[in-house]
């Protein structure tokens, strides 16, 4: 994961033009936020190791944002660009914490020299770090997930005469903020389409989220040997089709080692009939933290890139850690 | 006895897959019928004697072969579920309303749900077409809709 440089300015002029003067040749992912309260939100969600701040904004601005940031004690560095250029304002921000006052217009140049001189260039890339989940855990999930994967992906291959180019599941105990956003990126990219499908058995509950780049369709009805023109109906289709493939087999995989069969609920477009911030506000409450398992499929020779996600209630993770128990003790 | 009470329960479980509110036909792989319950049989007006051994296209012939293949296809071979959703297609079977006096819909609008019946073997030599009626849902969202067309077009202007 490279390092990710956040741009916080409610102007989207004046993002972009921030964005413009980055260096060329730097390694970075570019993350925009509309005002402080976006940006927050995407630094707890491990994003903007650098921020690039403006101070006046709605919602939230520059100032609180600083001191969200220093309250929070995250390690975010923070260079301040604004318009703002009373001295009070340059005081003010290095008070709170900030590395460094740009007046704007920003020009690439003075941006360069402000990023050398405070070594930011060099910065190293985050290690993510999991400390809500014990290592051994992450471990037996990671492998459960694996032999999981890896028979999932031997009947696909078998089927469907492709090979599948296996992830690696990344396990993670995350938090509804960074769902949120994920959500609200798969709205966001009218380029993506995301299928969800509920799945219950044995004292686990969950939700699967398996999303598709449209540019996929086409490959996929091909896989599928669909010979029609894929047309908007018969897209939604061959999604559902194809996420009820990827979703039946991986979970079939995990309950057959957690000794559970998994009922799947009928798969539902994501944010086909409700609106994505809706669904997600109305569920805020009922939930802070989830064991999620990512995986990301690709089929070789094919156009096609695969997301999928499957979530697990807080509840559930009591009775799956208690059934994986006899692996951590075996293993030890 | 224990195995006369077995027939028993074999019998009333029988009777319960016959009577329960949802069809269910199963198939074998070369979509032959074998299972037609009285959902089916009350809905289709055939009877189960007739329809049975006889190919799912031979007894409807609405449905496209090859996309029900499609659909069938991952539930042999990796016992996944597959799903048929109203909103896509509204029905499987074009079997007459339920209410035919105060029902608005001149169809059952359908979800399907296709799975395995995995053998004492383990292997998967027939599958289950469940049929669920969702037409109430359909007319609940057709109402909401016309209703949505029917605000917007009569809003009053804001001043």
């Amino acid at each position: 994961m490279p390092l990710s440089v956040l741009i916080c300015d409610d102007s989207l002029v004046a993002r972009k033009q921030v964005a413009k003067c980055l260096p060329q040749d730097w390694d970075v992912d570019i993350h925009f936020a509309k005002h402080g309260k976006e940006a927050i939100e995407q630094i707890q969600a491990g994003k903007g190791q650098i921020l690039l701040l403006d101070l006046n904004m709605p919602v939230m601005d520059g100032y609180q944002t600083l001191d969200a940031i220093q309250s929070g004690q995250f390690t975010t560095k923070t260079i301040v660009i604004s318009g703002d250029i009373q001295p009070e304002a340059h005081h003010r921000v290095t008070a709170l914490g900030a590395v460094d006052f740009i007046e704007k217009p920003v020009n690439p140049g003075e941006l360069q020299d402000v990023l050398r001189q405070h070594h930011l260039l060099e910065m190293q890339e985050p290690t993510k770090e999991n400390p809500a989940l014990p290592l051994a855990l992450q471990d037996i999930y990671q492998e459960m997930t694996n032999v999981a994967m890896g028979q999932a992906g031997e009947h696909l291959a078998r089927i469907m005469n492709v090979f599948v180019k296996l992830p690696i599941p990344n396990v993670n105990l995350i938090e509804v903020s960074e769902i949120h956003m994920m959500l609200k990126d798969i709205e966001s990219h009218e380029r993506v389409s995301a299928v969800c499908q509920g799945f219950i058995g044995g004292g686990v509950t969950g939700e699967a989220v398996c999303m598709l780049s449209d540019s996929s369709f086409g490959d996929i009805a091909k896989i599928l040997n669909i010979q029609s023109s894929v047309d908007d109906q018969l897209q939604l289709e061959v999604l559902m089709d194809a996420a009820s493939v990827l979703i039946g087999t991986c979970l079939s995989g995990i309950g057959q080692q957690l000794d559970i069969s998994f009922r799947q609920r009928l798969p539902m477009i994501l944010g086909q009939h409700r609106n994505v911030s809706e669904l997600i506000d109305s569920n805020l409450r009922k939930w802070r933290k989830t064991l999620a398992i990512e995986l990301s499929y690709g089929i070789e020779g094919y156009d096609v890139q695969c997301d999928l996600v499957l979530l697990f209630t807080e509840e559930s993770m009591n009775t799956m850690n208690m059934k994986l128990a006899h692996l951590l003790e075996d293993d030890l | 006895m224990s195995q006369n009470s077995e027939m028993l329960q074999m019998h009333w479980l029988m009777d319960m897959v016959q009577s329960v509110d949802v069809g269910i036909v199963v198939l074998d792989r070369e979509c032959k019928i074998h299972v037609w319950n009285d959902f089916m049989e009350s809905h289709s007006g055939l009877l189960a004697n007739t329809v049975k051994n006889q190919t799912l296209f031979a007894v409807n012939n609405d449905i496209d072969k090859e996309w029900f293949i499609q659909k069938t296809k991952p539930v042999f071979d990796l016992k996944v579920r597959t799903f048929i959703t109203w909103e896509q297609r509204p029905y499987l079977f074009k079997f007459p309303n339920y209410r035919p006096i105060t029902g608005t819909e001149d169809f059952m609008y359908q979800n399907v749900v296709i799975s395995a019946l995995t053998s004492a073997t383990g292997a998967v030599d027939y599958i289950s077409v469940m049929i669920y009626d969702t037409t109430d849902k359909a007319i609940a969202k057709k109402q909401l809709e016309a209703l949505q067309v029917h605000m917007t077009e009569n809003a009053l202007p804001v001043r």
